[in-house]
């Protein structure tokens, strides 16, 4: 199994480790509800070097990455990241990444950790003159500190001005302990933070330095488990749950991301199923009666079949069971009552606006 | 006595599964029933019990489900140790399952049988084996 450069950090803290996507990661440090709320309430420190990182360079950088995805690049400039997803002809999803620009012609891709070969072997197939690419994901740590504390803590580490003036979506090079770090105000928590990648000889430095920083301001180191929590609070899809090669990206309520005029993978049917509806949509229901929905489990409506649980999970900030569902476009919407099947017994719900947590930043 | 490690709290008094059940045997007839603290820890925080319906009552065989209890990511089936007839369940714990990682062996206890004869009660594991299986993994 694969190690990040944190793992003595990890085993030395305690932390719950589990395999995920080839790598022995963190689920939990002490509770997952104690870090989901540490991470709403202060920040949370993540590990996720596991995640992918693919450098795109040259001349024809920007054409090359605009046949690949359906978002237009023009939502890009230099210093500045966007999200978006690579598709097949047929509309699947190979994978969501987060894009971000770091000259005219260098760019620098964010990937799920399961999807980094794919991804690359995609480029590779696609690749064209005047273009390189290199997956740089075995030597770059990715440390996430997300929460209402994170630019608190950060402005002591780092330049506390560019810390100030960072806008969401954007990013900056600074310097620590003599290497170069990147630093972008994104995440996948819904709370404002930071996504911080440097090279992996740096990583345990990093870590400690904001642990010991951050501790006065209740900063918690936090694991994958409430990484999940979190997300799903905020109606973030997750690769492989929400969308996949077999979910598209309307009928996952991501039509937002099909923007492009450039002439790229997947646009005659992206473009058809943006233009006349899926088949299907996601809804987010909330349990009524107290129990959590799992993946796969069954929605009913009116005695009818309409689909299943994508993602499931026990809201701490519901204090009760959420779940992201795939159910028959048009079957219910906001306001319904819907029951969910968890070992064969219908469980209450109901049909609510996304998200469950509105960003707070 | 020095404390146990987390999740590693094996009390002497009581009997074992290797699905990592626990019966506390009051006479020859009744037993108290619960998760272990290794389980506890293993799931994380426990936000919600559920019984199965009509399980009070009723006769059940040993390793047959009782209980479902949920953490944020997981749900675990719990076994009943022993054949028997189920007496009465903790409805405390529905409402505070929290119970169950905060005094598996007191208040989290989940529910009591009456056992069905005294060989429904072998096979179990006593203390050293449990701490044993649990330290190997």
């Amino acid at each position: 199994m694969k190690h990040t450069p944190l793992y003595s950090a990890h085993i030395k803290a305690g932390a719950k480790m589990v395999e995920f996507a080839g790598y022995e990661m963190p689920v939990q440090y002490t509770s997952i509800i104690d870090e989901h709320i540490a991470v709403r309430t202060a920040a949370g420190l993540f590990d996720v070097s596991h995640m992918g990182e693919i450098t795109v360079k040259g001349p024809e950088a920007k054409n090359f990455l605009s046949q690949l995805i359906p978002t237009t690049m023009s939502k890009l400039e230099t210093g500045k990241g966007m999200y978006t997803l690579f598709c097949y002809e047929e509309g699947g999803v190979i994978d969501d990444l987060f894009i971000f620009q770091a000259g005219d012609e260098h760019y620098f891709l964010v990937v799920n950790a399961s999807t980094a070969e794919k991804d690359f072997n995609w480029m590779k197939q696609h690749l064209m003159d005047g273009v390189t690419i290199d997956n740089i994901s075995d030597d770059t740590a990715k440390i996430d500190l997300q929460g209402p504390a994170s630019k608190d803590v950060m402005k002591k580490i780092f330049n506390p001005d560019s810390i100030d003036k960072l806008e969401r979506f954007r990013f900056y090079y600074d310097r620590f302990g003599g290497s170069a770090i990147m630093i972008s105000a994104t995440g996948y928590t819904g709370e404002w933070g930071y996504e911080l990648f440097i090279n992996n000889g740096k990583a345990e430095e990093l870590w400690n330095s904001i642990i010991s920083e951050g501790t006065f301001y209740g900063v918690k180191a936090a694991g994958l488990g409430c990484r999940d929590t979190l997300r799903l609070e905020s109606c973030y899809s997750l690769y492989g749950h929400e969308i996949s090669d077999s979910i598209n990206p309307v009928e996952a309520g991501l039509s937002w991301l099909i923007s492009s005029d450039a002439d790229y993978i997947g646009k005659s049917e992206l473009l058809r199923l943006k233009n006349s509806g899926a088949e299907k949509e996601q809804i987010a229901v909330k349990l009524v009666d107290r129990g959590i929905p799992r993946e796969q489990c069954k929605v009913v409506s009116k005695d009818n079949n309409i689909g299943y649980v994508t993602s499931g999970a026990y809201s701490p900030n519901i204090k009760n069971g959420i779940a992201l569902c795939l159910v028959k476009k048009g079957a219910v919407s906001t306001g319904d009552s819907v029951e969910i099947i968890i070992r064969d017994r219908g469980y209450k719900g109901e049909v609510v606006k996304k998200p469950f947590y509105k960003f707070h930043g | 006595m020095s404390k146990p490690d987390k999740g590693m709290n094996v009390p002497e008094d009581l009997l074992y599964t290797e699905d990592h059940e626990w019966i506390r045997v009051v006479d020859d007839k009744n037993g108290i029933c619960g998760i272990t603290d290794h389980a506890q820890n293993a799931l994380g925080d426990i936000v919600f019990v559920e019984f199965l319906s009509n399980i009070v009552h009723s006769k059940i065989e040993r390793r047959e489900t009782v209980a479902v209890v949920e953490s944020p990511k997981a749900a675990s089936d719990v076994y009943s140790p022993a054949a028997g007839t189920i007496q009465t369940v903790n409805r405390k714990v529905e409402d505070t399952p929290e119970l169950i990682n905060q005094d598996p062996y007191g208040e989290g206890w989940l529910f009591k049988i009456e056992i069905a004869g005294k060989s429904s009660l072998e096979n179990l594991l006593k203390p050293s084996e449990y701490l044993k299986l649990i330290k190997e993994g």
